[in-house]
């Protein structure tokens, strides 16, 4: 048999056997396939579909009916000179910055402690109260430092009454205290449930390593730095990833923090997404915005996947 | 651990001090919502009401009707957590069958989905929505996160845990897939499905974004947008009709009290699942 013959045979052999391997999984396990099609089909529709629209509507202009035509890079010119959305974008940055950095490093602290106390009741009491947050929505959460951070709150109020202030600091309409405040709240709200994380890491810690230290003579740091620390190593890369990913969404805290004073300094741009998107309606703009943000948070994940040690963050 | 006395006595400090940053802002909320009208609208360090009243309550219910957002909100976590716990559990136990062919293609498929936030797609998702007619229903809560890769692939890991000898000797007695399922992996399954569950009733009760989006009708405003109006004093209409503190803080309560009511019980299986989610 001829090379040529040969190669044309593998090449029309291999699609049938596909085929054929294809028709006998189907056959064999056609009630399997089922029961995963509504899960694929939903992905379809509902992420994979709208992100491949999204792409499509970054490129074209949008009236209130629908499509009116091709743009070419338009809406992405627009987006890169636009004020609002270069500082929505450095807003955004700044943001995930901050809560990547806290939320790998403090939730550290409580898990910690959390392995030095006894009884288990008091550590299981502990875990209850700081992960409660973790569940309640931001509406509640912005609810509840309205209340407490307010001109006539409880901090305030505090802070007068020991001389420390003359003035009530206006924690919800700086235009200074925005950010901080974002990345703050959400610390607060995920420390319970990332302290959570690390502290199933400790417990998988063999405390005979621990012992033998401490007859080496080792102390508390340096037990923390030579034991601890590098034992927790690959779940703070999965911790990285987990908060990176999810600060580059901030969409609700920025929201319901946002006013007037603060717009300038909390707005992401997933929030300037849905004002041009949603409230304005102008689709492209917003698309090639989306865009944007889908992009960045994509080559994080990719960048982060180069880096020497580090395998798949997520899943 | 450490063996250093001086660092657990440091670790109950800070442990009590984090909880205080907790406990002490919701204090604080039901104080305020208690406290009458006037007394709501004095500064002070409140741990406690003044002047006890629930007038805010009264305020809440009277004006905003807010049994409505709580109805609808019900209708959006009874019925989505039923159907995503069952579409998730049904693919979990697929993508478990170690011997199904094409089991690593779905589950690229399923890992894949995790690297899209909806936060960038949210114009595009708005149009698919629109056209397919689901804007302004409760039931595009129910479509939204109607399936998340995270459920799967913890039910997924459950599954994965039954003895391979229980579902063969089933299988040889006759039992077909379904029957397998439902019979054998789903009652073996179940701290997971509880987890799932738990978890699922927390996110749908907490749906926020997808109801700005997807619902302007007033009559299908869900709990959390109704309170964001409240609190976010979206309801005045003149300078001397503002919602004071007390009732901005009684909407917190009305909100707050059934998901502290639901943690205390499935505490347990919340904090298993995150765990569990982690160590994977």
């Amino acid at each position: 048999m001829s090379l040529i013959e040969r190669y044309g045979m593998a090449r029309l052999g291999a699609p049938s056997d596909l085929w054929h391997r294809t028709r006998r999984a189907l056959r064999q396990h056609w009630p399997y396939y089922l029961m995963v099609l509504p899960v694929v089909a939903y992905f379809v529709l509902f992420l994979f579909w709208p992100t491949l629209q999204g792409l499509i509507i970054s490129f074209q202009k949008w009236g209130l009916m629908g499509p009116q035509g091709w743009v070419g890079f338009e809406n992405y010119e627009k987006v890169f000179s636009d004020r609002t959305v270069l500082r929505a974008l450095r807003n955004t940055l700044v943001i995930s910055a901050g809560i990547t950095v806290l939320g790998v490093f403090l939730p550290i602290l409580p898990a910690l402690a959390l392995i030095e106390i006894t009884p288990q009741k008091a550590r299981q009491g502990f875990q209850t109260v700081i992960y409660a947050p973790y569940l309640m929505s931001w509406v509640i959460i912005v609810g509840l430092w309205l209340n407490t951070l307010s001109p006539i709150g409880l901090v305030n109020s505090a802070l007068l009454g020991l001389g420390v202030i003359d003035q009530p600091i206006p924690f919800l309409t700086s235009r200074l205290w925005g950010q901080p405040l974002v990345i703050g709240l959400t610390t607060w709200k995920d420390i319970g449930f990332l302290a959570l994380i690390y502290y199933a890491a400790l417990m998988s810690l063999d405390q005979e390593i621990l012992d033998a230290a401490s007859l080496d003579g080792a102390g508390p740091s340096a037990k923390i730095r030579h034991i601890i620390l590098p034992h927790l190593a690959p779940v703070m890369r999965v911790v990285f990833f987990l908060t990176l990913l999810g600060s580059l969404r901030t969409f609700d805290s920025a929201l319901l923090l946002m006013n007037g004073r603060t717009a300038d300094t909390v707005r992401t741009l997933a929030v300037f997404t849905y004002e041009r998107g949603i409230l304005r309606f102008d689709l492209g703009f917003a698309s090639a915005a989306g865009v944007l943000l889908l992009g960045i948070s994509l080559a994080f994940l990719a960048l982060s996947r180069l880096l020497p040690g580090v395998r798949g963050g997520i899943g | 651990m450490l063996g250093s006395r001086a660092f657990t006595g440091l670790s109950w400090a800070f442990l009590i001090a984090l909880s205080l940053t907790m406990v002490i802002p919701v204090l604080g909320v039901f104080a305020t919502a208690f406290s009458s009208k006037l007394a709501s609208m004095q500064p002070g360090v409140r741990l406690w009401p003044d002047e006890p009243s629930l007038e805010g309550f009264a305020t809440l219910f009277r004006r905003f009707q807010f049994w409505r957002p709580f109805l609808n909100t019900a209708y959006v976590v009874v019925v989505g957590t039923v159907l995503h716990v069952a579409l998730c559990a049904l693919a979990g136990y697929a993508l478990a069958q170690e011997d199904l062919p094409g089991r690593n293609i779905f589950a690229g498929i399923i890992l894949v989905t995790l690297t899209i936030p909806t936060q960038t797609i949210m114009v595009p998702l708005f149009v698919v929505f629109r056209d397919l007619g689901l804007l302004n229903t409760l039931f595009s809560l129910i479509v939204a996160e109607l399936v998340s890769a995270f459920s799967i692939l913890l039910l997924k890991s459950y599954f994965e845990q039954i003895p391979k000898e229980i579902l063969e000797s089933a299988r040889l007695d006759g039992a077909g897939p379904l029957t397998l399922f439902w019979r054998i992996a789903v009652p073996l399954a179940r701290p997971g499905l509880i987890t799932i569950t738990a978890f699922n009733v927390v996110w749908k009760y907490n749906i926020f974004v997808e109801a700005l989006i997807f619902i302007n009708d007033p009559d299908k405003v869900t709990l959390q947008v109704a309170l964001q109006s409240v609190v976010g004093g979206e309801g005045s209409t003149s300078t001397n009709d503002i919602i004071t503190p007390n009732v901005m803080m009684a909407g917190v309560v009305v909100a707050l009290v059934p998901l502290l009511l639901f943690f205390a019980p499935l505490q347990r299986f919340l904090t298993r699942g995150t765990m569990m989610g982690a160590v994977k």
